[in-house]
């Protein structure tokens, strides 16, 4: 018998039969439902943005941000440091690069928390921990850090606590003027160099 | 990954290049495995060839695993390719017409040409009888209109209908293949005294 046929029938045979343990259905590494179900109702997944704001001021690399708006509303105006991840895309294969990082915590924000939500509940039912939710998302971003209310004179220490860090955050994230004690300009007085007569020797 | 054009990697545009170096492929594969003779393809009737058989047997056995291992590396979408709907009467009845012809002519459609482009007389009076077939078919369809969509069963598999497993099916088709190809070598090998192995 050809040696080449005895080949070909055990290679196609082996082939044939690795087919046998093919699993056809992708195992999605998915939350119980229970669980994300009792996940969905409690408050633990939501960030405030003075929580935000602080990570932001700080620097810490742990913090990803994810601005699950469309591009446009992105470009207008996002967060420091974010990423625009529409929500259409978020089970992109390349979206997922972001998720799952070990240490990471990702915040989801959009105008408010409708879409933010939406994107969490989508990551948790892939399997990612580690994602949360800008309480308020950008409305509240604006209400509290760009543009913060001063509490009532009666107000609790801590309330003013937390006004003067908003105050803080507000000068870091706009850059607007900090307010100054006094408006007397100092007087200031140019000591000028004597020039010196000639440039002397060099090339 | 695949289905190239249902997945937008290449334009629709391009089918019909794809399926002109795809005819010429296969046409390439028909003449090359002898199937532009008639006797090689009648010889499977009568028992003397069984070419036919192993080429198809072949070629059915590599499709079927090659789409269950790209399915299952992501290399195509199974969800996604054609399926050719199946109407089972007339299925049933048109092989048996087709392969009456297949007896009676020595070819089959696909053979015809590869045996015309050949220069062989017997496949120019074939095909010259497939267009007045399909002539008459045409003409006659309303006659047996009903007859020819009825047993309607959508797109399915055999997967589908009997609920085997893919793997199981392709593990049990292949082997059902393979001992025919080397049952039918003994046959060939005893029917026919003057034989020549096949050598490649």
């Amino acid at each position: 018998m050809n040696r080449n046929y005895i080949f070909l029938t055990i290679l196609m045979l082996l082939l044939a039969a690795g087919t046998l343990f093919l699993n056809k259905e992708p195992e999605y590494n998915q939350i119980k439902p229970e669980k994300l179900l009792w996940e969905i109702i409690q408050p633990t997944r939501y960030v405030t943005t003075d929580q935000v704001a602080k990570i932001i001021i700080d620097k810490d690399p742990t913090l990803e941000l994810v601005d699950v708006r469309d591009a446009e509303s992105f470009n207008k105006f996002s967060l420091t440091n974010a990423v625009n991840i529409p929500l259409d895309s978020l089970l992109a294969p390349s979206s997922q690069d972001y998720f799952g990082l070990p240490g990471v915590k990702v915040v989801f924000y959009a105008n408010d928390d409708i879409k933010a939500d939406q994107a969490w509940v989508l990551t948790r039912r892939m399997g990612y921990s580690d994602t949360y939710v800008l309480k308020g998302g950008l409305n509240h971003w604006i209400e509290t850090i760009i543009q913060p209310k001063e509490p009532s004179a009666d107000a609790s220490e801590d309330e003013w606590a937390l006004f003067e860090f908003r105050k803080g955050a507000q000068i870091y994230f706009t850059g607007a003027k900090a307010e100054q004690g006094s408006t007397k300009k100092a007087k200031v007085t140019v000591k000028r160099k004597k020039k010196t007569a000639v440039a002397a020797g060099g090339c | 990954m695949g289905p190239l054009i249902p997945n937008g990697i290449i334009g629709g545009g391009w089918d019909f290049v794809i399926a002109l170096l795809l005819g010429i492929a296969f046409g390439f594969i028909l003449e090359a495995s002898g199937f532009s003779s008639s006797r090689n393809i009648a010889g499977v009737f009568y028992g003397y060839n069984f070419v036919v058989l192993r080429v198809f047997f072949t070629a059915v056995i590599v499709a079927m695993t090659g789409l269950l291992f790209f399915g299952y590396f992501g290399w195509i979408d199974l969800n996604k390719i054609f399926i050719l709907p199946t109407y089972l009467a007339p299925m049933i009845f048109g092989s048996v017409v087709m392969g009456f012809g297949f007896l009676l002519g020595g070819f089959c459609p696909g053979t015809s040409y590869t045996a015309i482009a050949i220069g062989k007389l017997d496949a120019l009076v074939f095909t010259v009888g497939l267009f007045l077939g399909i002539f008459i078919f045409g003409e006659a369809f309303p006659l047996f209109k009903d007859f020819y969509y009825s047993g309607y069963l959508g797109n399915v598999t055999l997967t589908d209908v009997t609920g085997i497993p893919p793997g199981w099916f392709a593990f049990a088709f292949t082997i059902i293949a393979l001992a025919s190809f080397w049952v039918t070598m003994l046959i060939e090998k005893k029917v026919r005294k003057n034989i020549k192995e096949y050598k490649f």
